[in-house]
């Protein structure tokens, strides 16, 4: 019995020995930053000096703001429009790379490329393939006898502009998921639905996409707390511009702590933002248990 | 074994050599390679010998960062001891503390009265915050090959608004309804909107705020400045509401799809650099004048952090890096416009009838306010002015919209 408690025990300290990087770095970087800046949430501070507590103050601050709220709504706009899309291409990107055709390795890498690209750089290049002199999107358009438009610059396509960035950045990465995912269906289903005299198409609808529902949900949520945190882009590509149709909350945080030194504030928006992403999370992953209990 | 210890012994020689000095750390906004050169490779070695028990840690961050890693390296304890910022930035770091007033500093710096009145800028509620270290200006540039094209005379810019509107129209090219060249390239949106729209708004009487940080840029000068600026792009058509972009490093003016523009001297020196076949063609001129004239100047110099830990070595520091050798060496890596009198003397702008034309400028010149929300108060004006140049608001409710957000900041 004691033999068999010292080996749990030894057990139980290697791994602890194992996962303590992982664990510490956790600790340090990330739950650490959420307890101080819960606090800072709740202080006056400037990011220099002492922080003085106001208690809820910033919150009450937020309901009020309707630069917040305009935010918010432009954050989900642009989630709502990116997400949808993002998966539809990335799942016939997979289909396409999972189809086995000769070469096929070549596309895979090209389709992940803009993956390993930094958003900077990609955000670099996009604003060069919208400008409206030397943009080659401007030049097709040209060929059409189609007058420049200035994507970026234009309240009414500066977000979509910036969504058709994104997905291209983002489509190779779910594409590797859902690769992974058709790629643990059994072949034996399509052989026996086959069999069964069933069309291509209706294998499709019929065995693939019933069955890569974990995948969806995965890409989901992953992909809608990625959205809902967007500021680079915006940052890079339109500052926000103009007249706010691109400003984020994640670019409104940033502007709050330091342009404007309001920790606090930027604090305080942060944790709402979190909420809200933990929200849609947790009911995203409850729809999902609630439907296969259904079933 | 013998090699082990000689290499301990170099190695505790250099960590006490190391130790035996004072280390002031200087933080230098931007990263021109011009720049860097100059501070590294002559300034910092020309310090050093003199002051032999100074370490000058020299880092260098883009503008674009400077907030962000000020902010996180000082509430990390860890904040230089120099560090260069806009004068736009002196009310807020003065306020919270971060910058020391360096009134007892300035009878140690080499020279003082050769600033002139460039020290002023520094100032923030009667005392000094900062010592200038490069300027920058803001005047009218146009082609002069686009006026002879359009039956301008290159030698005669235009004075008053009106004229700035016939010349902006006559220069303005159009085909089949599309903007192929811009007669006058304005700002539309950002802090190039402020800035550019307040050389309107002063040049009208008008004021951004009083005495007592209350916003007065909405008064009859304010709305007839923003007026005239809104019926340029949305009446004249000389300009896109959309704004025109940058070729690289290059304005419009540059690439040929501007005819006008208020430049300043940074872009003319980029355009001097990468495109001299365009710069000989560029002539500047003073702002055209409505009751006076009025052209953006502003300044970024050096601030002193509250905490730094040794005082003297700091301000043997500043001293240097503020003397006129070493501002002549940096504003001449920049192209900038020098804060000392003597600068004005230097090489490159006396060889320079553009830069020239900056110093004598300078007589018009009004700067940014020093109020402590200014960055935010900015941000608001350059907001609504945009929705008016949008058309989304008329320049009064613009204006107004502007003036109740930021008396709520007070």
């Amino acid at each position: 019995m004691s033999g068999a408690g010292s080996l749990k025990r030894r057990i139980t300290v290697t791994a602890l020995i194992f996962i303590a990087p992982v664990l510490v770095y956790n600790i340090i970087f990330k739950i650490v930053p959420i307890f101080v800046s819960l606090f800072l949430s709740l202080t006056k501070f400037s990011g220099f000096g002492e922080a003085r507590f106001i208690g809820l103050a910033n919150y009450a601050r937020i309901f009020g703001d309707s630069e917040f709220w305009r935010a918010v709504l432009v954050t989900f706009q642009f989630s709502i429009e990116v997400l949808p899309l993002n998966m539809l291409i990335s799942l016939l990107l997979a289909l396409l790379v999972n189809s086995g055709l000769k070469g096929i390795g070549i596309f895979r890498a090209i389709y992940y490329l803009p993956v390993i690209t930094p958003m900077v750089a990609a955000s670099m290049i996009w604003i060069w393939l919208y400008d409206p002199q030397i943009g080659i999107l401007n030049f097709l358009l040209s060929l059409f006898n189609i007058p420049p438009v200035n994507f970026l610059r234009n309240p009414n396509t500066a977000l979509h502009s910036i969504v058709a960035m994104r997905i291209w950045r983002g489509a190779g990465w779910n594409m590797l998921i859902y690769l992974a995912g058709l790629q643990g269906i059994s072949k034996n289903l399509y052989e026996a639905a086959a069999i069964d005299g069933a069309s291509s198409i209706r294998r499709f609808f019929r065995i693939t996409l019933p069955l890569l529902r974990p995948v969806h949900i995965y890409v989901l949520i992953v992909g809608m707390i990625s959205t809902l945190q967007s500021f680079t882009e915006m940052y890079v590509m339109t500052g926000g511009g103009p007249l706010q149709s691109t400003t984020t909350v994640g670019l409104l945080i940033y502007r709050a702590a330091f342009d404007y030194m309001d920790m606090g504030y930027a604090s305080a928006m942060s944790f709402v933002l979190g909420i809200i992403i933990m929200t849609l999370s947790v009911v995203s992953f409850r729809s999902r248990r609630q439907k296969e209990a259904f079933e | 074994m013998k090699k082990w210890i000689l290499i301990l012994i170099i190695c505790l020689a250099l960590g006490f050599t190391a130790i035996g000095k004072t280390k002031v750390t200087v933080w230098f906004a931007g990263t021109t390679e011009a720049l860097m050169e100059a501070v590294d490779d002559h300034l910092v070695p020309a310090f050093e010998k003199a002051n032999p028990d100074i370490e000058l840690a020299v880092e260098y961050i883009p503008w674009g960062e400077l907030s962000t890693k000020l902010t996180t390296a000082f509430a990390g304890g860890i904040g230089p001891d120099i560090f260069m910022h806009g004068q736009a930035a002196i009310a807020g770091f003065a306020e919270t503390g971060v910058i020391m007033d360096i009134d007892s500093l300035i009878d140690k710096l080499e020279d003082p009265e050769d600033f002139g009145g460039t020290l002023g800028v520094g100032l923030y509620r009667g005392k000094n915050f900062m010592v200038p270290v490069f300027g920058s200006g803001r005047l009218l540039a146009y082609k002069e090959d686009f006026f002879i094209e359009s039956g301008l005379d290159p030698d005669e810019p235009p004075v008053t608004w009106e004229q700035l509107r016939a010349y902006a129209e006559a220069l303005t090219v159009y085909e089949s309804g599309r903007l192929v060249r811009a007669g006058l390239d304005i700002p539309v949106s950002a802090i190039d909107l402020q800035q550019v729209w307040t050389g309107f708004l002063i040049a009208n009487n008008g004021a951004l705020f009083d005495n007592d940080f209350n916003p007065t840029f909405n008064s009859q000068s304010g709305v007839e400045a923003l007026e005239y600026y809104v019926g340029l792009i949305r009446e004249a058509k000389v300009a896109s509401e959309y704004g025109l972009t940058p070729i690289g490093n290059l304005e419009p003016i540059a690439a040929g799809t501007a005819a006008m523009c208020f430049m300043n001297n940074e872009s003319l020196a980029a355009i001097k650099e990468y495109s001299p076949d365009v710069y000989s063609k560029i002539r500047l001129a003073f702002p055209p004048a409505r009751y006076g004239r009025a052209a953006f100047y502003s300044f970024a110099g050096f601030m002193v952090s509250s905490s730094t830990k040794d005082l003297e070595a700091t301000t043997k520091a500043l001293s240097f890096m503020t003397s006129k050798d070493a501002l002549i060496a940096i504003n001449t890596a920049l192209g900038s416009l020098p804060p000392r009198q003597s600068g004005v003397v230097a090489e490159y702008i006396a060889n320079d009838p553009n830069l020239m034309k900056f110093v004598e400028g300078s007589k018009y010149a009004y700067g940014n306010p020093n109020v402590p929300f200014w960055v935010q108060a900015r941000d608001i004006i350059s907001k609504y002015l945009e929705r008016a140049i949008m058309g989304v608001m008329t320049p009064k409710n613009a204006l107004d919209g502007a003036a109740e957000e930021i008396r709520k900041l007070k």
